[in-house]
């Protein structure tokens, strides 16, 4: 059990329809289970609407679930209120989005400082000069983000991911917004650094290269986890 | 918490080519500049004002006693630190060439005039000339008129008395003139060393011992409270302000024209800040967002963003009181040529409270977009369409009503007025709402009857009814602010203004026997002078409330009221004057007559804590007289007629011992007419309050000119709101405007389209503003100002146009990317 990072049971969440005065939820998610392991990394694959996106955001604690428990290194989610989340974010939990969410009054080189900055860390720029290095913008630190080309934007993303040193890294869509051969420079350079890290690595994904590149692909369909290869 | 500060400020600085962030300390600068340049004038003049009306008095206090003054009363005086002098008067007959004429008497010491100077000239009709002292031993300085009474010229000797003296100067202007009741035309003024030789005085000769000092403030009123309750029953002690109500009142106006002024551009800068503190909140909730899917607690987030405010704030509120300290010292430069006195230093106080203030308006109009940020969910990074739970619109109001009304009252000193501003503000808010929506309705029924730009124009206004309505308000708001300053300016002051005609009385005769009336009132048509007619007055001093003593009923500042310290001057009517009005209760009717009732004048009711139905005892001569208050008065004081504070019923208090009081004017090449009055009535006395009135007349023109640099502030303020307002829909407009662009819409479409949109927008808002100011002006006119009310016709005419034209232009501005970039470009950048 100890070897689990992230431990899921019966995971269910609803949402109110469109129409309210009708008083009738939709189910989301229903009876999840799963269990990931340290350093493992495990792709989530499902249609459109199948509920990838929210299983994330319950995992990442950025949502409150419906039912069930989120285990996440010992720590249950539904006992934490939102700050304490946010501190289990910042400690442990880094993100990949599809839209990149880079802040665009910043530099390359100070979004990926950010969250080194909001934890007060003082080497903040020497880090984050480090891993704009490593993915290769080193020529790019005072550009903005509408200066930079998708794939450059993608690997600031995974430089401002990768700098706090997380052990749980949550990607939703990587490739998403990219062609591609774009989208495979960016692949090869997730799982490059992952294994450096030995970082814990959940990709929700319509892309099947990429779900193959993952240790274990889990289909959800219509709200259920179908199978687990 | 220090990281956090660190990491706001950090941001900021990375933010700042954000548009919103520029409006943001643009109205803020504006909103303090124009707060403490006004304060800051406002305590220039009004110290200016006080030590003119020092000047009036040649001190800034005056102790009148029949009998010698006592030695102790003096050396208190140098204990607190006062210059003093020491005046005696008296009026005696002087001869000259065999001509006998009575005269009013003033013997000087060498102290004398501790303020202001004498001016004299060395011929009869020769230049003036300033002096700082009085005549030397041996010698007199007479006023005009006593060189034709007596015949005489310069060098020639007189007679006072026993004692030879030689006329060595003409007075023209002596600035104890204008204090009390007692100075009898025609005057002369002599050494007090050479008193002795006339052998005047004799036990039981009527003088006037004077004890002149001055001071600062506090120096005065540590003196006037130690003086106070020793003062005997022959003993006056006489302000700075004794005498000249006119001049406190057009001070009092000047201020509150002033303060509107300073009040508008606050909430103009204030409804600026809100609107771009809201659009700083808006692009920030992606960020904070993002801020908290990273780790970020609700707690870092509050501290970031407040750090920012709090940076922007201080450095917006010093810039302001720099440009403000500056601009302060434009105005004095430029109306230094109607300031006739040297202004006197500015304190710090301004300044701070400048700044204070600043920093209010914006913790009050940008927390709950703060607020807010914080209650951005995580979620948002994955799911766009997510917005920050908004906050209960009580705190949002709240905080920015709260935060208004403390800097509008802190900043006037002028509750009254604050609400009044505030409160026509809000109905104005509703109202405009209302109508908004009434129009937008009325504009969709239009939409069928139009074609092209015109109705893609008008469709996209109705599209976002919410927002532009909102938009709507804002700018309607702010064009109601512009549009009242300039009310303000060219009609309000200038009605005000000639509240005080060319032929305003310039004269007072006071002293006036019962016998003598009716002499005088046949002398004056005769003459072809016109009065209101001759006021009975009557000296009383206030003695208790419902019974109860004044010294243990009324707050001590009140005590220090000049009407509780000295004797009243009481009269009586069966008729309200005509520059009075009734502010609460009813004139007395047949039935009341007789029987004993008071009229009351509201601001001193309301430093006593009366109201109808109230009783105040008054002491006459040696006997206590009750009356009730049957309605209160307010008083236009700058009316220059005889006004009183307490006006009783008829046939109360006949029987006391009586003087009537009238005014008059008399053109300056009349003055003859004083002569032949004094002639025939030689016990009366002739009051010349030319000066008074230049002096009021003066007041008016430096607030009229000063308004007029104060709307150049709020014109700035609103230029930044519509600014602040077109910017918090623009990024919408782009887009759609691109997206017509994309899918082959012409630049000239697009132009055409914009026109149409802003041009309907700007009249709209135009028409709104309007009917707003028409609203306040309404309240400020018949409540706060006592003016009559009309429409204003020409603003409804061209109020809209104006309006158009300025949000056309400035739209034009922000909108200018949309045709000159290409499509593409925009779409990417945003």
């Amino acid at each position: 059990m100890s070897r689990n990072i992230v431990s899921v049971q019966n995971l269910s969440k609803q949402v109110n329809a469109v129409d309210r005065e009708s008083g009738k939820t939709i189910d989301i998610l229903t009876g999840v289970n799963l269990e990931i392991k340290y350093a493992e990394s495990v792709a989530i694959v499902g249609a459109s609407g199948s509920g990838k996106s929210t299983l994330l955001g319950l995992l990442a604690g950025l949502d409150e679930a419906s039912a069930g428990e989120i285990i996440i290194h010992q720590q249950k989610l539904s006992q934490l209120d939102e700050d304490q989340r946010a501190r289990l974010r910042s400690e442990s939990v880094g993100f990949i989005f599809q839209s990149f969410q880079l802040l665009p009054s910043l530099t390359a080189l100070e979004n990926v400082m950010f969250p080194l900055e909001l934890q007060g860390d003082a080497s903040a720029a020497e880090k984050a000069r480090q891993l704009l290095d490593r993915v290769g913008l080193a020529e790019r630190y005072a550009h903005y983000p509408r200066q930079l080309s998708g794939g450059e934007q993608q690997r600031v993303a995974i430089a401002r991911a990768f700098v706090t040193q997380p052990q749980l890294l949550f990607a939703d869509e990587p490739t998403g917004n990219l062609d591609k051969a774009t989208g495979e420079t960016i692949i090869n350079l997730l799982f490059e650094m992952n294994r450096e890290k030995q970082t814990t690595l959940v990709i929700v994904t319509h892309d099947d290269t990429l779900a193959q590149r993952c240790d274990r692909c889990l289909l959800l369909q219509d709200g259920k986890l179908q199978h687990a290869e | 918490m220090l990281n956090d500060i660190k990491l706001g400020a950090r941001l900021l600085l990375r933010d700042w080519h954000a548009g919103e962030l520029k409006i943001l300390l643009l109205a803020l600068i504006i909103s303090v500049t124009s707060m403490s340049s006004i304060g800051l004038f406002i305590q220039r003049i009004e110290g200016a004002m006080l030590d003119q009306t020092g000047q009036f008095l040649g001190a800034n206090l005056i102790l009148e006693s029949s009998r010698e003054i006592s030695e102790e009363i003096k050396q208190q005086a140098q204990q607190d630190q006062l210059d003093s002098s020491h005046v005696i008067s008296f009026s005696s007959v002087i001869v000259a060439n065999d001509q006998f004429q009575l005269s009013h008497i003033k013997a000087v010491d060498d102290n004398y005039p501790l303020l202001s100077e004498i001016r004299i000239s060395e011929q009869l009709y020769g230049d003036e000339v300033a002096r700082s002292h009085g005549p030397a031993r041996g010698e007199v300085w007479l006023v005009p008129r006593l060189f034709n009474l007596l015949g005489i010229q310069l060098g020639d000797q007189i007679e006072i008395g026993r004692h030879q003296l030689t006329v060595s100067a003409v007075l023209k202007y002596d600035p104890g003139q204008a204090f009390s009741f007692m100075s009898i035309a025609p005057k002369l003024l002599m050494h007090i060393d050479d008193i002795e030789a006339t052998g005047i005085i004799q036990p039981g000769s009527r003088i006037k011992y004077l004890l002149a000092l001055a001071g600062d403030e506090a120096q005065r009123k540590t003196f006037s409270q130690w003086l106070t309750p020793r003062l005997e029953q022959s003993q006056k002690l006489l302000g700075g302000t004794e005498g000249s109500e006119a001049v406190n009142s057009a001070m009092q106006k000047s201020k509150q024209y002033l303060s509107l002024a300073a009040m508008l551009s606050v909430m103009l800068s204030g409804i600026a800040i809100a609107m771009a503190a809201n659009r700083y909140g808006e692009r920030h909730y992606n960020q904070s967002a993002l801020m908290r899917c990273i780790g970020a607690q609700q707690k870092n987030i509050i501290r970031i963003f407040t750090a920012q405010i709090v940076i922007i704030g201080v450095i917006g509120c010093l810039a302001g009181i720099v440009l403000g300290y500056i601009t302060q010292l434009g105005i004095v430069a430029l109306l230094a040529e109607l300031i006739s006195s040297e202004l006197p230093a500015a304190t710090l106080w301004p300044l701070f409270s400048g700044f204070l203030s600043g920093m209010i308006t914006l913790a009050g109009f940008s927390l709950p977009a703060i607020l807010r940020l914080k209650s951005t969910p995580p979620l948002k990074v994955l799911r766009d369409d997510l917005a920050p739970l908004s906050l209960s619109l009580w705190l949002v109001y709240g905080l920015a009503i709260g935060s208004i009304i403390s800097v509008m009252w802190w900043q006037s000193g002028n509750l009254q007025l604050t609400l009044m501003v505030l409160l026509g503000t809000l109905v104005c808010v509703l109202a405009l709402y209302i109508i908004s929506s009434l129009l937008f309705r009325a504009c969709n029924t239009l939409i069928p009857l139009l074609k092209g730009p015109w109705k893609v124009g008008l469709q996209q206004l109705l599209r976002h009814k919410q927002r532009n309505q909102l938009q709507l308000l804002a700018l309607g708001l702010s064009m109601m602010v512009l549009m009242l300053i300039f009310l303000i300016r060219n009609d309000l002051i200038i009605r005000w203004q000639q509240q005080l005609p060319e032929q305003a009385p310039n004269h007072f005769i006071i002293n006036i026997q019962s016998d003598e009336v009716a002499g005088i009132k046949s002398f004056l048509a005769e003459k072809n002078v016109s009065t209101e007619g001759l006021f009975p007055m009557v000296r009383g001093r206030i003695e208790k409330l419902n019974g109860v003593p004044i010294k243990e009923t009324v707050a001590d500042n009140a005590q220090l009221d000049n009407a509780l310290r000295r004797e009243l001057n009481l009269s009586w009517n069966d008729q309200m004057q005509q520059n009075n009005s009734l502010v609460e209760g009813q004139w007395w009717t047949e039935d009341k007559i007789g029987k004993p009732y008071i009229s009351i004048e509201d601001g001193l009711a309301q430093r006593l804590g009366v109201g109808i139905g109230d009783s105040i005892t008054f002491k006459i001569v040696d006997e206590e007289i009750s009356a009730s208050i049957l309605n209160i008065r307010s008083v236009q004081w700058d009316s220059f007629q005889p006004n009183f504070y307490v006006i009783f019923s008829p046939d109360i208090i006949n029987d006391y011992p009586v003087t009537y009081i009238s005014s008059f004017y008399l053109p300056k090449t009349e003055k003859q007419t004083l002569n032949d009055l004094v002639r025939v009535y030689p016990t009366v006395t002739v009051l010349e309050i030319d000066d008074i009135m230049n002096q009021v007349k003066a007041i008016m023109q430096q607030v009229s000119t000063t308004i007029g640099y104060v709307m150049l502030f709020v014109l700035f303020a609103g230029l930044v709101v519509l600014a602040a307002a077109l910017q918090s829909t623009i990024d919408q407009r782009m887009h759609a405007a691109t997206i017509m662009r994309t899918l082959g819409a012409s630049k000239a479409f697009l132009s055409r389209t914009q026109f149409s949109e802003f041009i309907i927008l700007g009249y709209l808002s135009g028409l709104l503003a309007v009917i707003a100011t028409e609203t306040v002006a309404y309240g400020l006119y018949t409540r706060v100002f006592h003016l009559g009310f009309e429409l204003h016709l020409s603003l409804w005419l061209y109020g809209p146009l104006l309006s158009s034209a300025l949000i056309f232009g400035i739209s034009r501005f922000y909108m200018r990317k949309v045709t000159r970039l290409s499509p593409a470009r925009i779409l990417r950048e945003a």
